[in-house]
């Protein structure tokens, strides 16, 4: 066991690397569509753009200020793609109608970026001072991995105290479990519902940003998110922030993990897992309780 | 939408499995299917313009055929600017005739590149194509050029099985996968002796040609391979897995073939996962070519590929070209753009000969044009239409500017 760990530990890490931006981008999908019951196919293109404005500030290596600066002109687009989408959405009814409205947003910002940015791949560098690589066990392992994972937890924590421990985290997740209720007590659910579509896609744009030194930025790039985070969810079941964490920690290593035990059948691993869930577990394995 | 077997820049996307997704996967489908007509409408360069030309024979309708939309724009723009320059410098005319250039987006698969390539030939009616990035598209269009006796000249696709049968109508001015691998076998065997290789790629047809054709040459010339792995093509972003692989198996060299955006996510992690200090990292020169240079940067510092081309050769008529081609672009050429250019060259000297534009004369000629005075150095057309040329070991170097492949030698064969 030991020398297995020994063997698998920077595999470890990675997964948690991943699932720490997969559980950043995934769990405003999963809020969303928990609390507003949209299905936001825009969602992949919110981080696409993060990525981007990734390539746009720090084309050129630049110190961890100007990564924080850009992670946070991430969050402020994020946070007006996702008002602009949650003001689109909220008239439209039928999550199929929802999706033909917002996958046609995706393609059309996924689009204008390349139109900008141009169809080539396009590198986002670890800022300064976190793009070396530490041991770890005796093996070379990237710091900017590392602040990955810490990040993935701030966020996690962060979400945590906000939705768990505040008076406003407590209206989120009323308006999740009864909306009509809510507005009895006078509160106006459209408000908290563009709040939490604005935060999650300000979380989105971030994940993208943070993902873009690991997943680079390219057109394609949306739709591979998109995909990656609709599988959190479902693993992990809709509207609930535990199970985002829970399904982006399965997912993240169940995809480095696959690749390094069972190379063969990596490939379906992944969506072998979503399957099984859904036969056990159709609602997700920590579904929001009395989420529609 | 799955699986496409290209040569180059791909870029994996959407594989729709998910439920809530299923409407989706349709979705796109349609969108994907509308973009065939759409992009391929956008063409028609100079349309009717073309006057009567000047010298014995008549103005030669000649289709371009290359991506304009989707991944591998950057490619198709490289060999639209190689195509022009050629024409450029020869005052409109190949072999006397002036030309009249239709502009086809090929986009980025069969669903668009065939349909194309259908158009140029029933509808525009050109008397030869040039182009196809993709490898999947020039074997799905191959067979519609052969039955209508127009010659193709392939000017990138590198799948063996393109000229595996030596139609009359079907050329290749670029290569074959293997045949890059091949010319790396030797000098790798040389340079790590007593040690083994590990062999990883892309997980599709243009990886397996390339890390077959290598480990044919390489194990020929004593050299043992120490792995082998094919990661899932189009869906692999993560190859820190993979690299313990390489670790674990104690190989003192790697080989591998990459292009687009796994090229740069592979030769970024091998440096940042610390390998490329230690284990030598060489490949099919895709590996570092072009825009993926570019986003590598010094990751891809001490890289060495083979390829039958870069822009540091060393000859007079490299350097004019390279001047040229900055000159009216302001970027220094790829491979791609030589490729187009050299196809040019060969439409050039077959028009020449033949003394005439119709399709089936160009196509005759074609197998008379004799050697072809290219940037890459001079090379002629093999018996099955393959370009017979010179393959350049190159490395890595900063250079003025940025990075280049700097030749170090010219390989063996």
């Amino acid at each position: 066991m030991l020398g297995w760990l020994d063997a698998n530990t920077a595999t470890l890490l990675n997964g948690l690397a991943l699932a720490s931006v997969l559980f950043v981008i995934a769990v405003g999908l999963s809020l969303v569509f928990g609390t507003m019951d949209v299905l936001n196919l825009a969602h992949g293109a919110v981080s696409l753009v993060g990525a981007y404005v990734g390539v746009g500030l720090l084309g050129v290596q630049g110190s961890i200020g100007l990564f924080v600066a850009a992670v946070l002109l991430a969050a402020a687009i994020g946070l007006v793609l996702g008002t602009v989408l949650a003001a689109m959405t909220t008239s439209v009814t039928g999550h199929l109608r929802q999706a033909l409205l917002t996958l046609g947003v995706a393609l059309i910002v996924a689009e204008l970026v390349t139109e900008v940015f141009g169809n080539d791949v396009q590198r986002v560098r670890a800022p300064i001072g976190l793009d070396g690589s530490v041991s770890v066990l005796g093996n070379p392992y990237p710091v900017y991995r590392l602040v990955m994972v810490a990040v993935g937890i701030v966020v996690a924590v962060g979400l945590y105290v906000v939705l768990e421990r505040t008076r406003l985290g407590a209206t989120v997740r009323a308006t999740v479990a009864d909306r009509d209720m809510v507005e009895a007590v006078g509160i106006r659910t459209t408000f908290v519902l563009g709040g939490v579509f604005a935060g999650g896609a300000a979380l989105a744009a971030v994940g993208g940003l943070l993902a873009a030194p690991v997943l680079g930025a390219q057109p394609g790039l949306e739709d591979t998110i998109l995909l990656l985070a609709l599988v959190v969810v479902v693993i992990g079941g809709l509207g609930s922030l535990r199970g985002a964490l829970l399904g982006a920690v399965l997912v993240g290593q169940v995809q480095v993990l696959g690749v390094a035990l069972l190379p063969e059948i990596a490939s379906f691993l992944l969506f072998g897992a979503m399957g099984l869930v859904l036969l056990l577990r159709p609602a997700g394995l920590l579904p929001a309780v009395g989420a529609k | 939408m799955s699986v496409r077997h290209a040569t180059v820049k791909q870029l994996g996307r959407r594989a729709g499995l998910v439920p809530v997704a299923a409407a989706l996967a349709l979705v796109l489908a349609s969108c994907g299917g509308s973009s065939v007509s759409g992009g391929g409408g956008g063409g028609g360069e100079d349309g009717g313009g073309a006057t009567e030309g000047g010298g014995d024979v008549g103005p030669v309708k000649i289709g371009l055929l290359v991506p304009l939309s989707g991944v591998y724009a950057p490619l198709g723009e490289d060999m639209e600017q190689g195509f022009e320059l050629y024409l450029e410098q020869n005052e409109g005319a190949l072999g006397g005739a002036e030309v009249d250039l239709v502009t086809v987006d090929e986009g980025e698969g069969p669903d668009t590149g065939v349909p194309a390539a259908t158009r140029l030939v029933t509808q525009e009616q050109v008397s030869a194509v040039v182009g196809i990035v993709n490898s999947a598209t020039a074997l799905g269009a191959k067979d519609t050029f052969v039955e209508s006796k127009v010659p193709l000249v392939v000017a990138n696709a590198g799948a063996n099985d393109v000229t595996a049968d030596a139609s009359p109508y079907i050329w290749r001015s670029s290569f074959t996968n293997g045949g890059v691998a091949a010319a790396l076998g030797a000098h790798v065997a040389e340079q790590v002796g007593d040690g083994s290789v590990y062999l990883i790629s892309a997980d599709y047809a243009a990886g397996a040609e390339s890390t077959a054709g290598f480990r044919e040459t390489f194990e020929a010339a004593g050299g043992t391979v120490a792995g082998e792995a094919a990661t899932p093509f189009g869906t692999t972003t993560d190859w820190q897995p993979f690299l313990n692989g390489i670790r674990e198996s104690g190989a003192s060299a790697v080989y591998t073939f990459y292009a687009g955006a796994e090229a740069v996510g592979f030769v970024t992690q091998y440096n940042q996962f610390g390998l490329a200090g230690e284990i030598p990292l060489y490949g099919a020169g895709f590996l570092t070519e072009g825009g993926v240079l570019e986003a590598q940067g010094e990751a891809a510092l001490g890289v060495q590929t083979s390829l039958h081309y870069s822009d540091t050769i060393d000859s007079d008529r490299n350097r004019e070209f390279v001047e040229a081609y900055q000159a009216a672009y302001d970027e220094v050429p790829t491979v791609y753009a030589v490729q187009a250019y050299d196809a040019a060259a060969a439409l050039d000297a077959a028009i020449e000969t033949a003394g005439a534009t119709d399709s089936e004369s160009i196509a005759q000629a074609l197998s008379e044009v004799g050697e072809i005075d290219s940037p890459r150095g001079p090379f002629t057309f093999d018996e099955n239409h393959d370009p017979e040329q010179p393959y350049y070991l190159r490395e890595v170097q900063e250079s003025e500017g940025g990075f280049s492949n700097a030749v170090l030698s010219e390989l063996d064969q």
